[in-house]
Order: structure tokens, then sequence, then C-alpha cells
């Protein structure tokens, strides 16, 4: 196995290691399309707002108030980007291999519901952080079924992954208003004073632990950790391991890269399941580190924001952080300049799809500079 | 299940699978010719809009109605320029367009309609067939429809036609099974791909006028609830054939109905199952667990001439 990846590694595109720091045709173009894009969009989404007639200006205060007005919209704003960063990760791990998974919001959904599950259900009393770790893990693992599924279903019956994500999100969002709508399942107990459909509060042991718990003010826990952790981890993996090239190779031509001796459907079932477990792990810290209980749509928008977040990384890790810090604070800052100033939270979307368009009708930019 | 409750699933069953039969049926023929649109949803989401805008300022549901379709088939273009000139991948393009309109339509809906929300906006009435109407449960539910409704049935043979008898048929299936053997025939596969869209987006623009202005008379953020998503998949469920995709929407549509129908026989089943089932039935459908699938060879493939 190893043998055959090394030789694999001769024909695989060369990663520019050594010699002259020398950009790869058409690296800057990879960088420079995906900026122009989100800098137009915004642009066109202040055009929109000054339309309405409302204070460009207010709206701006309203926004910035909201993206990093205190020490805890700051925080709360990077609390946002771990989850996009996360279903980011997801996306670039599972298109290394030319699969394109959209079902991001599924992911975090089951995996938010299992962790919940967990740390209602048996994690709170357990000793040494296990309390919190296990609600992660089976989180983690309940999102990589549920992305696993899609992989399953590609490599076994060539059923088109875009397509599967997409309903099996469809069919995620009612598992979970199921179970807390149901107090069979996880609903808290019916009682005069609340009747909401949501899960009882999770125990403070199984609570993700604050990063400083000094300041009472700060909402950042561990998760950010976590999320440095698989930042490191998916380049190590996607750059220099056997693992990642074969991706690649699948991901290049996968005709080939069953001939020349890898497993493409283990390969395929393999990277979806981990861009499902990271959706998943995503969902799960968000229950454990900020929600502390389950709601129903509790995941809503983060999928589409994480998709394109990983779509504007072309694929490099530190593109995704950039991403998910640019998506988490414009969350952020689009809710209170929708509360504040009242301009709609929709110009976001609007400057988020443009960014998609943009980005997917310039390909034949990059295409054709690398081809030279 | 009383008749009366019979009648009235039936009637709704029809009515929810009326905007997923017109968006499928245009679906098909853009898949066809190799062109997996996935817009679907924010063409419909953008044409229940503007219809409903524009049906709400001239009082007139037709108008309306052409302006849904137009709004479509602007939105249709852009997406043919950007996945077939420009090969842009077909599935991303789709989700950019269905974020875009979704915002879009939020947003406008909120500067305009905002304080009047509340207001019906002018729709089409419904057509009672002589004769056919009076026939007891049977009659108010298949032949009380609106006019469009009609006109979706229609389109489905004409989009039958179409592609079984005319040379634009052929070529459609040409192109989308191998566009390189069409093009040395003489066919312009870049025309043809257009075609497809632009017929897509023209019928999902009807499909969406259906929901605001025959419909709901109303507009909602968000009112497709994933109806484009559903057709989509009415269409891999219908293996690429017009009829079993129409046998595909209705399923879906009476699916859909049952969450009204469940809660009113008094049956204790969650509606979150109800809310999933047409879901699953296309995730079956999708895996090829029901039915046989040949999809089009080319589909979601660029064509690049010479290349």
């Amino acid at each position: 196995m190893l043998k055959r990846s090394a030789t694999l590694a001769m024909h695989a595109p060369s990663q520019g290691t050594g010699g002259a720091p020398k950009l790869a045709p058409g690296a800057l173009m990879k960088i420079a399309v995906p900026v122009v894009a989100t800098v137009a969009a915004l642009l066109v989404g202040l055009l929109i707002i000054a339309s309405t007639g409302s204070s460009v200006t207010e709206a701006m205060l309203a926004f910035w108030d909201g993206m990093a007005g205190s020490g805890y919209n700051v925080g709360a704003s990077i609390n946002r980007a771990i989850s996009l960063g996360f279903v980011g990760l997801g996306f670039i791990f599972a298109n290394r291999a030319n699969l394109t998974n959209v079902g991001g919001e599924g992911q975090i959904a089951i995996g938010g519901m299992f962790a919940t599950a967990m740390a209602l259900h048996g994690a709170a009393s357990l000793p040494f952080g296990l309390a919190f770790v296990l609600p992660l893990l089976v989180g983690t693992l309940a999102g990589a079924l549920w992305g696993g599924l899609a992989g399953v279903l590609k490599s076994s019956r060539g059923t088109n992954e875009v397509i599967s994500t997409l309903l099996l999100t469809f069919i995620a969002l009612p598992v979970v208003y199921w179970s807390v709508e149901s107090v069979r399942l996880l609903r808290k107990p019916l009682t005069e004073v609340s009747s909401l459909p949501e899960s009882a509060e999770i125990a403070d042991p199984t609570k993700l632990p604050m990063l400083f718990p000094n300041d009472p003010t700060s909402p950042l826990h561990i998760g950010l950790v976590l999320f440095v952790i698989a930042v490191v981890a998916v380049w190590v993996v996607l750059k220099h391991s056997a693992f990642g090239l074969k991706l690649r190779a699948v991901g290049l031509n996968e005709l080939a890269s069953r001939r020349a001796g890898i497993r493409t459907g283990r390969l395929i079932v393999a990277s979806m399941a981990i861009a499902g477990g990271l959706g998943g792990l995503a969902g799960a810290i968000m229950i454990q580190g900020q929600n502390y209980y389950l709601t129903n749509e509790f995941s809503s928008g983060y999928g589409f924001d994480g998709l394109v977040v990983g779509l504007l990384s072309r694929g490099s890790p530190l593109g995704v952080v950039v991403g998910a810090l640019l998506f988490g604070f414009l969350r952020s800052g689009s809710i209170a300049m929708e509360i504040t100033a009242h301009v709609p939270a929709a110009v976001v979307l609007i400057c988020q799809g443009l960014i998609v368009i943009a980005v997917a009708g310039s390909t034949w930019l990059i295409d054709r500079k690398a081809s030279k | 299940m009383t008749e009366d409750q019979l009648a009235v699933f039936i009637g709704s069953g029809l009515r929810l699978a009326m905007p997923i039969v017109l968006a499928g049926t245009g679906e098909l023929l853009s898949q066809r010719a190799g062109v997996l649109n996935l817009s679907l949803d924010g063409m419909m989401l953008t044409s229940a809009f503007a219809a409903a805008l524009a049906s709400w300022l001239t009082k007139s549901p037709m108008v309306g109605l052409m302006v849904g379709v137009m709004a479509s088939l602007a939105l249709a273009y852009f997406q043919a320029v950007l996945s077939v000139t420009l090969r842009a991948n077909q599935l991303v393009v789709g989700i950019g367009f269905n974020i875009l309109a979704l915002g879009a339509t939020t947003f406008l809906y909120r500067e305009i309609f905002g304080p009047l929300s509340r207001d019906t906006i002018p729709g089409f009435g419904k057509v009672n067939v002589p004769w056919l109407s009076d026939i007891p449960v049977l009659g108010p539910a298949l032949f009380q429809q609106t006019g469009l409704a009609y006109l979706a049935l229609a389109l489905v043979v004409v989009t039958w036609a179409l592609l079984k008898f005319t040379s634009f048929g052929l070529a459609v299936r040409a192109v989308g099974d191998d566009p390189r053997a069409a093009d040395q025939a003489g066919i312009n596969v870049t025309r043809t791909r257009y075609l497809g869209v632009l017929y897509s987006g023209a019928l999902a623009g009807l499909g969406g006028a259906f929901m605001s202005v025959a419909d709901s008379n109303t507009f909602t953020e968000g009112m497709t609830k994933g109806a484009g998503y559903l057709a989509i998949t009415a269409v891999i469920f219908g293996g690429w054939s017009p009829w079993k995709t129409l046998g595909a929407c209705l399923l879906f549509g009476f699916a859909t109905a049952l969450q009204f129908l469940v809660p009113a026989m008094k049956l204790d089943v969650p509606v979150a199952v109800l809310l999933m089932l047409p879901y699953v039935l296309a995730l079956f459908a999708v895996a090829g667990f029901v039915g046989t699938n040949r999809q089009p060879a080319a589909l979601t493939l660029a064509f690049r001439r010479g290349g």
C-alpha cells in the first residue's frame, strides 16, 4: 500500500517545496478570485443598504457593534466562526476527493442532537472530563455516520452526493424537531411554567470548559483550541500523508486510481465520514459550548455558511480560517444591524449568494492559468 | 376517513403537487440536455415573489404570472451563461442562486410588503370543469382547480411529445448523452443546452407563480420550502421519463398533503415523520432502490468544443 502511494507521489503535481519561493501557476488567481468576489459582493451589500434609504453609517455602526463592539461580541463572533470553520474543513476534506458535501447543516443537527442526548443521559457523572469529552465524541460519530451514509450511497449505488447530502439534511431537520417535540425523546418534562419544545439544560460537567474562567464576560471555550487542532490536522493529512495523496488521486481520476490499486470506494466513504464527523463535532460544540440545550433549527444557516467558507478557501485550511472568521463576524454584524438599524439581515445572504456564484463562475480563469 | 376528508386530501394533494409537477417537468428537459439545474428552488422563489408583487401592483394575476415567469427566465439565463458558456460547476452555481434568491426575495419582501404583509394578493380563481366537477367526492377534488393546474398537466404532455417526436427533442437527448457526437452531427450543443435551461426556468417560473398567485394568494419568506429540490429528485426518481416524473411529483404532493390529513383524522403519527416522508422517499429513489434509472450520460458535465 505504502509503496503504491510512493509511486503515485511521483506523478502527483509537485507542491513546490524547496528552491526559490515561486508561486504555482494560477496560485495568484486562486487567492485573488475569492478576495475580489468577497469585496465586490460586500460593496453590493453596501449599495443595497444605501438604496433602502436607511443611513449607511448607522447600519455600519450597528454592524460593527454586533461584530466586535465588546469583548463578548468578539467572542461570540469567534464562536460562530468555529462552527462554520469545522463545516468548511469538512467541505475541503471531501472536496479533495472531488466530492461536494452540501449536507453540513444536517450533520450539525444530528451531531448536536446526539451530543445533547449523551450529555443528558449518562455522561454527566463521568470522571476526568469524560463528562464533556464523551458527548463531543458521540456527536462527532453521529455526524460521521450521517455523512458516511452519503459516501456509502455514492460508492455502492453511484448516487450523486450533492443530492443525497441535501436530502439527508431535509431528513435530519425534522428528526431534531421530533426529538425536541416528543417528551419520550429529548423534550424537557412539561411543567406549568414552561412548555417550549426544547431539551432540558445539560449539566455543568458536560459543558465545555471556558478558556478564560476568570473573565465571566468572555464566551470563548475550548472549542477554539479544538478548532486550531483540527485545522492543523486537516492540513497535515491533506498535504503530507499518503491518505491525503490518495484522496487527491481519487479526486483527479477515480478510474486511474482504482487501477493503481487504491480502494476508491473505501476512500469515498472515509472522506464523507470525516466531513460529516467535523460537521457533527461543530454541532456538539454549539450545544455544549454555548446553547446548553437543544432547540429546533439551532443549526439553521450554519450549513450553507460553512459550505460557502469551504468553497471560498479553495481547498486551503488556512483559507477556511480566514473565511470562517469573515462569515462569523458578518453574521453577528448582520443580526445586530437588523435589530438596531432595521436593515434586513437577508442582505448578507445576498452577498453570500453573489460570492458563491462569482467564485464558481470564475473557475475558468484559474483553470486557464493553471493549464498554461 | 370521511368522504369530506378524502375529497380535501385528494384536492390538496393535487394542489400541492402542481408546483412540483411544473418545475419537475421543466427540469426533466434540462437534465435530458445534460444540465442539472439545481437553482430550481431559487427560480421558483423568485417567480413566486415577482408574481405576487406584480399581481399586487397591477391587480392582475395574469400580469403577475407573466412577470414571475420572466424573472425566473432571467435567472435561468444567468445560470446557463455560467454553467454552459463558462463551464462552472452546475451544482455549486445552483446553490449560489438559491442562496441569492432567498436573500433577495426576503429582503425585498420586508422592504416592500413589510408593513402591509396581511394584504391578500389578487390571484386566479378556480375553474370548474362543467359536468365533471359535479361528480360526488372526486368531482370537486379533481375538477375544481385553478387553470394553472390544468396547464401543468398539459405541459407534461407537451414536454413528452417534444422529447419524443420533435427534432429539438432528439437534439436534447443527443446533447445529454453524448455532446461530442452530437456536435459532430451538427447539433449546436451550447444552444440546445441554453434552451433546456431556459425551458426549465420558464416552467419553474410557472410553478413558483402557482404558489403565490394561484394557491395561497400571498407571499411568505422562503415559501417554496424546498419544493425545487423535491422536483429535482422527482426527475431522478422518475428515471428521466415524463410520465414517471409526473407520478413521482404527485406522490410528493400527496405525501405533503398527509401532514394535514393525519392530524385531521386524529391519528397519533408524529408530524416530523410526515415532514421527512417525501425526502426519505426521494433518498430511496436517488439511491436506486426504487425503479430502474439510467441517467443522461453527460449529466452535469460541461462541454468544450474540440477540448
